[in-house]
């Protein structure tokens, strides 16, 4: 490669002389939290492949990967006997990481990027790439960045990814908006047909410029956080972001994920407000129900009709090919009689999120106005509301 | 290599460095010119000069360091034929199930984007555009302008319709830059949603001194005959591998006895079989067919009595023999002939029977 600087030359200096010796459960619990990231499906040789970087000052290694949307850096102890770097092929390091015995592994750069690995009386050579080649992974920024608590953050994506859109023509809508105010955090996912809207009041986020903030997370980061903070014995989460990048430090890993362009829609103009009919029902029983009947609901629209009387709900569709279901939950009501179509697909996607426990309330307020699904618990600390779109049966 | 280093069409590399200078850079446009006139060049110069750490000025006009950390990156797509054979390696290495719906893509820059025909068909494919689609709307890495380079305009026609969308509307931080040697092949639609910048011809006198530069070990005859072949592209004229295309022509020429002079079957049979199917044997196709319409044309100009411009200059008293002998009917039915033979190396047609075929059936003069 012609024009290869100064930078890049010390590198590979250094990279020649790198060795090391690190436990094997330790390099397999960072290898398996980096994995993820690495892109099978790519042309581009240097994103099939792991950025190792030994620091001998605080016998620490460094693991690298990146797809170029988004990376992971991550580090564990390990002794430092020469520093430098080298770059390993991922899933072959993976994969083979996993089939040796428990142990101290030694890892050595050789001549021509040749990586040996040796562990009791196992020895094995493998071929990486010049650490040149390998893309720049920004670093978390040192200023301005927020904690927010991990148990609450999980809770926000878990609870809005499955709404996200999968269009790519709708690229804005490609991602979660995270609402960052002084006292209280907030996630909304849509694709147009449904919203999810989760909101935590009473946390503690010290200064938010601006007294608001509002970051668009793309759906393969927010998938990417969920298997991190589920992996984490880390308390906090650290979230900043500069123009073009997000960055998430959970414990020692940090996650960088280049950012969505575009504005997400203003969706707090198709929040419901006056749906004043309403009706409380088991989640279990309204699961249940929803997932027989839609077995006989048009097979493209998953389209099913809730019928509202006197004290009952009537679930019901109908298919010209398959034939015709009707569930019938017994709750109070109310209200006037009313008849609205939904997608059923959507419905149970709520559902599901909610682990189909405790108890829900439908509300409504007319067939052309959208519905809006909200878990039945007083006590939940978690304000959480999903809105979808009526069809016309 | 900066703006400085290319060569000719310096009016459009003047107009180009302009816009980018203004800030008026397009979001989408299509560089169009014969192959070897610097498309694929301009392209990269450009995304370097948009993206430099460390610009600097030539000409009075914004220009490419080379040795910033961004330049640096572009510049090692330089080498597009083998970052071409790194990718299709890489592919090739992969288990059966991801490399069915894998494409070829490069990118030595994390957001310059270089999008080749996928082989083995070697167009552009749905795959490819719809990663563009999903990487394009994500703010760039470390430029400050993301580049989206189609280096064909051999689209199918799915990714063609959906490349439409992000192409009437990108985003205001990316260019999309097809290159194209006859941007006609392009659909009307995707034309119409972008710039259109030509790289023209060069003069043959310009041709030639850059040979007479760069390629000494030519003689002047060569030189004369290379500059004349090239049709004007500076990377054709430095490139041009005269013994192969020597060999082609001497095929093409024993097509054209076969239909002028007494046919020898059994020259046109040997001669024939060798072009066989697989990669190898389009290319020795699309080469000796290129050639024969070169001597056509030639014919038609020796015939309308401009010698002068004849590009097979060594061969031009057996060419001036062979045109007192046609009619330019008899050219235009061959040219039209050897369209048709074209069209049929699309549709996968057997290639040593295809050429049988129109060598015999060139109308008798």
């Amino acid at each position: 490669m012609p024009g290869v600087g100064l930078e890049a030359d010390k590198h590979t200096v250094q990279g020649f002389a790198m060795e090391i010796s690190v436990s094997k459960q330790e390099l397999l619990r960072e290898l398996t939290a980096t994995q993820s990231v690495v892109e099978r499906k790519t042309t581009i040789p240097i994103l099939s492949n792991f950025l190792l970087e030994a620091d001998e000052a605080e016998g620490r290694l460094t693991i690298t990967a990146t797809d170029l949307d988004q990376s992971i850096k991550t580090s564990c102890s390990a002794k430092v006997k020469k520093p430098g770097s080298c770059t390993i092929p991922a899933r072959k390091l993976y994969d083979y990481i996993k089939l040796l015995p428990d142990g101290d592994i030694s890892i050595k750069l050789q001549d021509n990027h040749w990586v040996q690995l040796r562990s009791g009386r196992s020895n094995t050579k493998m071929v990486g790439m010049a650490r040149a080649n390998f893309p720049q992974v920004p670093e978390f920024p040192s200023v301005s960045s927020v904690s927010l608590p991990v148990a609450t953050f999980r809770n926000l994506i878990s609870k809005t990814i499955f709404a996200i859109s999968n269009e790519e023509s709708r690229y804005t809508l490609n991602g979660a908006l995270l609402i960052l105010k002084p006292e209280s955090l907030a996630m909304v996912a849509t694709d147009g047909h449904r919203l999810a809207h989760i909101e935590k009041q009473g946390e503690n986020l010290g200064t938010v410029p601006g007294g608001e903030k509002k970051t668009l997370i793309p759906r393969k980061a927010l998938a990417e956080l969920q298997s991190l903070l589920s992996n984490t014995d880390a308390e906090q989460v650290e979230f900043a972001d500069d123009e073009n990048q997000l960055f998430f430090r959970i414990g020692k890993r940090v996650l960088t994920s280049r950012k969505l362009t575009g504005q997400f829609p203003n969706y707090e103009a198709v929040l419901p407000r006056d749906n004043n009919k309403f009706i409380i029902i088991r989640s279990e029983d309204l699961s249940g129900s929803i997932q027989r009947v839609a077995q006989f609901a048009d097979e493209r629209s998953g389209a099913i009709k809730l019928r509202l009387e006197q004290n009952e709900l009537r679930i019901s569709s109908s298919s010209t090919e398959s034939g015709e279901s009707e569930d019938t939950i017994e709750s109070p009501y109310q209200f006037d009689a009313l008849v609205v179509g939904f997608n059923s697909a959507y419905m149970l996607d709520f559902l599901k999120a909610i682990g189909n426990a405790g108890e829900v309330r439908l509300e409504f307020k007319d067939a052309q106005s959208a519905g809006q699904m909200r878990p039945e618990d007083p006590s939940d600390d978690y304000k959480y509301r999903y809105i979808i779109m009526p069809m016309r049966i | 290599m900066n703006f400085t280093d290319f060569l000719g069409n310096q009016a459009a590399v003047r107009r180009l460095r302009e816009t980018l200078a203004a800030g008026r850079l397009p979001s989408a446009m299509i560089l169009s010119g014969p192959r070897g006139a610097g498309k694929y060049t301009l392209a990269l110069l450009l995304a370097q000069a948009a993206n430099c750490l460390t610009p600097i000025t030539t000409d009075g006009l914004p220009d490419a360091c080379g040795v910033c950390a961004n330049c640096e990156r572009i510049v090692a797509s330089f080498a597009l034929d083998e970052r071409f054979a790194e990718a299709v390696a890489a592919r090739e290495e992969m288990r059966d199930v991801d490399k069915k719906d894998t494409r070829i893509l490069i990118q030595t820059h994390p957001d310059v984007m270089i999008i080749p025909p996928d082989p083995p068909q070697l167009l552009i494919k749905l795959g490819q555009v719809r990663t563009v689609i999903a990487r394009i709307y994500r703010r760039p890495a470390q430029a400050a302008r993301a580049f989206y380079i189609f280096t064909a305009s051999s689209f199918m026609k799915e990714a063609a319709n959906s490349l439409l969308k992000v192409l009437e509307e990108p985003p205001e931080h990316a260019t999309l830059i097809l290159l194209s040697e006859n941007p006609s092949e392009l659909l009307p639609t995707i034309r119409s949603r972008a710039g259109v910048l030509r790289l023209g011809a060069l003069p043959a006198a310009e041709i030639d001194a850059l040979l007479a530069a760069r390629r000494p070990e030519l003689k002047a005859i060569e030189r004369t005959l290379v500059g004349r072949l090239a049709e004007g592209a500076v990377g054709r004229a430095l490139g041009f591998d005269l013994p192969e295309y020597l060999a082609y022509r001497q095929d093409a020429l024993i097509v054209l006895h076969t239909s002028l002079a007494e046919p020898d079957y059994s020259v046109l049979f040997r001669m024939t079989e060798s072009y066989r199917a697989g990669a190898e044997g389009a290319i020795k196709t699309s080469g000796m067919l290129h050639a024969l319409s070169l001597l056509l044309e030639d014919l038609l100009l020796i015939h309308s009595g401009v010698p002068a411009l004849v590009r097979n200059t060594d061969l031009v008293k057996e060419l001036t023999r062979i045109a007192h002998g046609v009619t330019p009917q008899w050219i235009e039915a061959a040219s039209r002939g050897l369209d048709q033979v074209e069209a049929g190396m699309r549709r996968n047609l057997l290639r040593s029977l295809s050429l049988d075929a129109f060598a015999t059936s060139l109308p008798v003069r």
